[in-house]
């Protein structure tokens, strides 16, 4: 990969730790699921059924602090990388029958800045497209540096 | 003290202090003409969503005007924050309703043009009157208030002032709706003039509350869970009607138009 693609372009925020609260104590995980890589998920599984599921791209539980507690809390989960995965066209059939099949409430997408993982957000469109039920679709944009920059529904 | 200013009733408030109501108009909230006027100055404010700076230098102002003499500390204004104008990003079920809109608004649009062509022609055609009439029933009221009454306003505390006016404006509508029949059943010409502008006038204000003001701020108290609830809930209502009423009044104002837009243009 070139130096140009913003994707992989080399970053250092170093001088930035230690920043915001220091916590003391455990904080548990929100995961209540496994597995959640979207090939090896299945949209029969129990814990998609009717439930509000968010696709995340594999970055962003890195970049953002609060994954767990304000994203992941409450949700169900599938994951992947719009540029590395092999044979996606299996990912918008599974988002199809997530919809159709297990019938889920609302499907959240969350995606780094980086231009390359908004294919992620289109893999999510596509499967919307391919599926007869219609559902609520968001997209939540996150910096590299773990902040929020857009959350719309889409 | 701030809190005793922000827990009183906004009418109240306004008739004590008349400035108050100039301020707010200022920020470009509408409380004066509201006939209800219970709402909370700190609801008021609140439901507009303004950034925090704009929040604390108006309720600084509203203070300010109402006690000249107390001393308040200025609220700071930073110069360099802009804010920007956020286009606002509606939930699907409410992006919908909102679209709905866009045709009732067509229809308000009509009005002045077809209230002339009454006017103008011998007698009353009832026919016209009778299809906007049918028009405003069947869409705007059952088809779209129906919507926001039995589902949307379920999300939000229903018996809250700013609901009630949403409610009685719903009313005031049919009951014009009412005095238009009346009047185009009687051959009374001034009387369909005066209700049939009275719900334009009523509706144009009504549903720029709600796309601005009131979806919005429905929108920001919805989980993810209820946003999804909320667009299965709509869609089964709207097949409840079946796709082909939407289609029906849209094709309905669609003929209007190029009946009486065209009339204008010529
Ligand atoms: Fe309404
Ligand atoms: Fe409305």
């Amino acid at each position: 990969m070139s130096d140009c693609c913003p994707g992989s372009k080399t970053m250092d925020f170093s001088e930035k730790t230690d920043q915001g609260d220091s916590e003391t104590g455990k904080r548990p995980s929100q995961l209540r699921q496994w597995p959640i890589q979207l090939h090896l998920v299945s949209p029969q599984a129990p814990y998609y059924q009717e439930k509000d599921v968010m696709l995340v791209a594999d970055c962003v539980p890195f970049a953002l602090g609060d994954f767990h507690k304000d994203f992941l809390k409450g949700k169900s989960l599938a994951i992947a990388c719009p540029k590395l995965d092999s044979e996606q066209e299996i990912y918008v059939e599974k988002i199809k029958s997530l919809i159709d099949d297990a019938k889920i409430n609302t499907l959240t997408v969350q995606i780094m800045q980086v231009p390359c993982c908004s294919g992620l957000v289109q893999v999510a469109k596509a499967g919307a497209d391919k599926a007869t039920r219609k559902i609520p679709l968001k997209q939540v944009v996150v910096g590299l540096e773990g902040d929020i920059l857009s959350e719309d529904w889409i | 003290m701030l809190s005793d200013i922000q827990s009183r009733e906004i009418k109240e408030v306004i008739e004590t202090c008349p400035e108050v109501g100039n301020i707010l108009e200022e920020y470009g909230i509408g409380c004066v003409p509201c006939s209800v006027g219970s709402c909370y100055l700190s609801d008021v404010v609140g439901i507009h969503n303004l950034d925090p700076q704009t929040e604390a230098t108006l309720m600084y102002r509203i203070e300010k005007a109402m006690y000249p003499d107390r001393d308040i500390p200025e609220p700071k204004v930073d110069l360099t924050k802009k804010v920007a104008p956020k286009e606002i990003n509606y939930s699907p079920a409410v992006r919908n309703l909102v679209e709905e809109h866009v045709l009732i608004k067509r229809m308000l649009a009509l009005i002045p043009a077809i209230t002339d062509y009454v006017d103008s022609s011998d007698g009353v055609d009832k026919e016209l009157i009778m299809g906007c009439v049918d028009f405003i029933r069947g869409y705007a009221d059952k088809f779209h208030h129906m919507k926001e009454e039995d589902i949307l306003f379920k999300y939000v505390d229903e018996l809250g002032e700013i609901i009630q006016v949403m409610y009685k404006d719903h009313d005031t509508g049919r009951n014009h709706v009412r005095q238009a029949v009346e009047g185009a059943e009687s051959g009374n010409k001034a009387q369909i003039r005066e209700h049939l502008f009275g719900y334009k006038e009523l509706l144009t204000q009504h549903i720029k509350k709600e796309d601005e003001i009131l979806y919005p701020w429905i929108d920001r108290q919805l989980t993810d869970k209820q946003v999804g609830e909320l667009f299965q809930k709509c869609s089964a209502a709207d097949a409840s009607v079946g796709e082909e009423l939407p289609r029906r009044y849209e094709k309905f104002i669609i003929d209007l138009e190029e009946k009486f837009l065209k009339e204008v243009s010529k």
